[in-house]
């Protein structure tokens, strides 16, 4: 028990800012409450009327479908990168910096990188693509359009994380596996399916929890590009309950909408993560 | 080995070229149109060559003070969190490391859970709370809400570095006559040393970047340098790029040196964090 002191910092932080403060956002969830009013007990009552609530639903679908294409896509790249590195390039201790270099640039800077780039009238690669006769991202007023820069924008800064961990892994897989195969015969994709594949599959799959986890709270990137907008069309869940607590004053449903919040993220990510686990098992 | 045929060796020159592009492109553009002189901005084709020119920068210092108050503030949140987050984390690491008992796994698994919660769900009590505090805009409350958003997967990583330290060292120690502070102290922290570092980049970056707690609990001491940023992007007035971009430049240049010089440290964080915790 003399270690009690030691652990204290960590477990007093924690109890304070996070685990007190969640327990009160369950009680909250089931009362009524604005500035200044005594809250009074409604039951399920703020979770109906988020679940019911139009601009929730669209905040949750676009969640998911930022969430899943933007988790999978990342995942893809990364992928495809780790296996590119890991076959002999030059410089590859330089451009894994390179690579790194997103992770160190702050969602309000990214998106003011993302804002100028594809300004619809000044915006240098709007106007690429308007001299290459390509379409045109008009992200401002354009739910869908909107929706894509968001993606592109959180794979941006996310995929330094995504890939290093694959990396790591593809590192740390011994070379004789693939002589092996090769000896038995196995051609480049029987390597990659029956060998890369499942052996990196724990990566994956870490990466991928980590991933959808994070993804799902997103809030600075949609903030600072759209506000929510045009009329409310591109709010995730997060700005919804940021909208609900500190620009309507209704804590009540706001902490029913964050514990929906949590409660979707997990089932997204067991969900995925449990079939996935089948797969590399059956995969073996 | 094979010899690549020259066809892959073009692949991959191409496969690099564009992971250079995507991941560069846009920092060297916003550093780069920092320098530029007024119009050159918008020049159409973007202009390569031109005469750098210190004038945002010069506009930034004379109209916007309050970005430079914001730099300090951030500074000091971010040296604040990351002290508070890696004393923690090492204490702590430290005895989930060295010792076993049934509370101690259980406590474990609920560091671990603690992380599923996001940072947002908090704020919702902690607002009012803070205000009746007196807390809210200093840099106190930046600084704990930082620390403890990452003492969670700090202690799991410096458990990880330290558990790869012999225990025969401490043993030793201990049988010297040292404390358990003394051996914390002068054998675990200097050999833990890249777990610790490892602990600091996440903090720092986290710290000197976040935007969503300086958004909502500060308002004009405390504010930190991305908020007086995104303010810069919301004006009314439209916004002022040369001077957006020398703010981003000067923003985003220690947080990215910093990064590429502990890019090692970096690395095996996110490895070690990511497959243990």
């Amino acid at each position: 028990m003399g270690v009690v002191p030691l652990l204290a910092p960590v477990q007093l932080l924690l109890l304070v800012v996070v685990i007190l403060p969640s327990i009160y956002v369950v009680w909250l969830s089931f009362h009524v409450s604005s500035f200044g009013q005594a809250p009074e007990f409604t039951g399920w009552s703020n979770y109906l009327r988020v679940l019911s609530d139009p601009a929730f639903r669209s905040a949750m679908w676009n969640t998911v479908v930022i969430v899943v294409v933007a988790v999978h896509l990342e995942m893809l790249v990364a992928l495809g990168m780790a296996l590119l590195f890991n076959s002999g390039i030059p410089f590859r201790r330089i451009l894994l910096v390179a690579v790194l270099a997103p992770y160190a640039v702050s969602e309000v800077v990214a998106v003011a990188m993302w804002r100028f780039l594809f300004d619809l009238d000044i915006g240098p690669i709007t106007l690429m693509m308007q001299t290459l006769g390509l379409p045109v991202l008009e992200w401002s007023y354009d739910p869908v359009h909107a929706t894509v820069m968001i993606v592109l924008l959180t794979i941006w800064m996310h995929l330094p994380f995504t890939f290093v961990i694959l990396y790591a892994a593809r590192l740390a897989m011994p070379s004789d596996l693939y002589e092996a195969a090769r000896i038995d015969g196995a051609s480049r994709m029987q390597c990659f399916w029956r060998v890369t594949l499942p052996l990196m599959g724990p990566a994956i799959l870490v990466a991928l929890l980590f991933r959808y986890i994070f993804a799902f709270r997103m809030f600075s990137e949609v903030w600072l590009l759209t506000g929510g907008g045009p009329a409310r069309s591109t709010e995730v869940v997060a700005v919804y309950l940021y909208q609900e607590a500190f620009s309507y004053n209704a804590f009540g449903t706001a902490s029913a909408t964050a514990l929906l919040m949590v409660a979707a993220s997990l089932v997204l990510a067991s969900g995925y993560i449990w079939l996935l686990r089948r797969q590399v098992k059956n995969a073996r | 080995m094979r010899a690549e045929t020259l066809l892959i060796r073009l692949g991959k020159a191409v496969a690099v070229a564009a992971i250079l592009f995507w991941s560069l492109f846009p920092i060297v553009f916003i550093v780069t149109s920092s320098l530029k002189p007024g119009q050159d901005i918008f020049a159409v084709p973007p202009q390569w060559t031109f005469q750098p020119t210190l004038q945002h920068y010069v506009t930034l210092w004379t109209q916007w003070g309050v970005f430079f108050r914001g730099l300090w503030n951030s500074a000091v949140v971010t040296v604040g969190a990351t002290l508070l987050a890696v004393i923690a984390s090492t204490c702590a690491g430290y005895v989930f490391s060295r010792h076993a008992a049934r509370w101690l796994e259980l406590s474990i698994v609920g560091l671990i859970a603690v992380r599923l919660i996001p940072p947002i769900v908090v704020t919702l009590p902690l607002f009012p709370i803070v205000n009746r505090l007196g807390l809210s805009d200093t840099h106190l409350v930046l600084i704990i809400l930082y620390a403890t958003f990452f003492v969670s997967m700090g202690t799991v990583l410096m458990r990880t570095f330290i558990d790869q330290i012999p225990r025969d060292l401490d043993e030793a120690a201990a049988i010297d006559g040292a404390s358990r502070l003394t051996i914390l102290r002068r054998v675990i922290v200097p050999l833990a040393a890249p777990g610790i570092l490892a602990v600091a980049v996440f903090v720092v970056v986290f710290a000197w970047n976040e935007f969503l707690f300086a958004f909502i609990f500060t308002g004009t001491n405390a504010k930190t340098a991305p908020l007086v940023i995104s303010e810069m992007i919301g004006s009314i007035d439209g916004v002022d790029w040369g001077v957006l971009f020398a703010a981003s430049t000067v923003q985003l240049a220690p947080v990215l040196a910093f990064v590429i010089l502990m890019n090692r440290y970096l690395v095996a964080g996110l490895t070690a964090g990511a497959t243990k915790g």
